[in-house]
């Protein structure tokens, strides 16, 4: 077995009730080829760098688990397949692992996150948060081009 | 001599900031940490002007294109879709 983890976005604009059945989907994706999920952790919505199938905001999702490389394949195909997933990337954190020998850790979100779902909260959608000078040029070029 | 040290007026020696803090790790998630090593145009900014040790900017490149595809951060200013 080896460790993955698997950092995707979802459809920030989902219903409680389909969120949760997205999460149960590919949880059970993970569970139903030998899997075992270790951490699943929704990092927050946040404003992506740039727009991904014409949307601003994306609803982060960090994924902890164990299983072979056939795993990964089938979920990658699973979250290709699923429009509700924006965008993934799947990285191998260890080449052995052992299910049983797994300690208990803290979850812990950042607090890069943590800081732009306060931000969001108060002022609603499109608002350019706190970013590197870089993006925030970026974000007002593409403004002023709308315009 | 003289004219050599003309030159070297304004340099000074850039140590690598992953290697003085054990603490700071690299991450692709943590594109706060990375957005130091972007320019405002969204290019990777060089060994020379940033200082890091070959190591550590090799981690760096790798962790900067991993975010660059979640969307932490950009490819360039202007995406134009």
């Amino acid at each position: 077995m080896r460790k993955y983890e698997t950092f995707f976005i979802i459809d920030p604009d989902l219903t409680e009730e389909a969120y949760t059945l997205t999460s149960e989907k590919l949880k059970g994706v993970v569970t139903a080829n030998g899997g075992a999920v270790l951490t699943y952790v929704p990092w927050g919505k946040k404003k992506m760098a740039y727009p991904v199938k014409k949307r601003n905001q994306g609803l982060y999702i960090l994924m902890e688990y164990g299983g072979g490389p056939k795993l990964v394949a089938e979920l990658e195909r699973n979250m290709r397949l699923d429009e509700r997933v924006l965008k993934f990337i799947t990285v191998k954190l260890d080449d052995r692992f052992d299910p049983n020998k797994e300690e208990s850790r803290e979850i812990v979100t950042p607090a890069a996150f943590e800081e732009d779902e306060s931000i969001e909260e108060n002022e609603g959608g499109d608002i350019i948060d706190e970013y590197g000078a870089g993006t925030e040029a970026g974000l007002e070029d593409e403004e002023i081009e709308q315009k | 001599m003289v004219v050599r040290r003309k030159r070297r007026t304004f340099q000074r020696r850039k140590v690598c900031r992953f290697c003085v803090d054990s603490e700071l790790k690299i991450d692709y998630k943590d594109s706060k940490t990375l957005r130091y090593f972007i320019t405002e145009r969204g290019k990777i900014v060089p060994r020379r002007i940033s200082g890091n040790c070959a190591k550590h900017q090799r981690v760096l490149t790798t962790a900067i294109k991993r975010a660059r595809q979640i969307a932490l951060l950009p490819y360039t200013t202007v995406h134009t879709v």
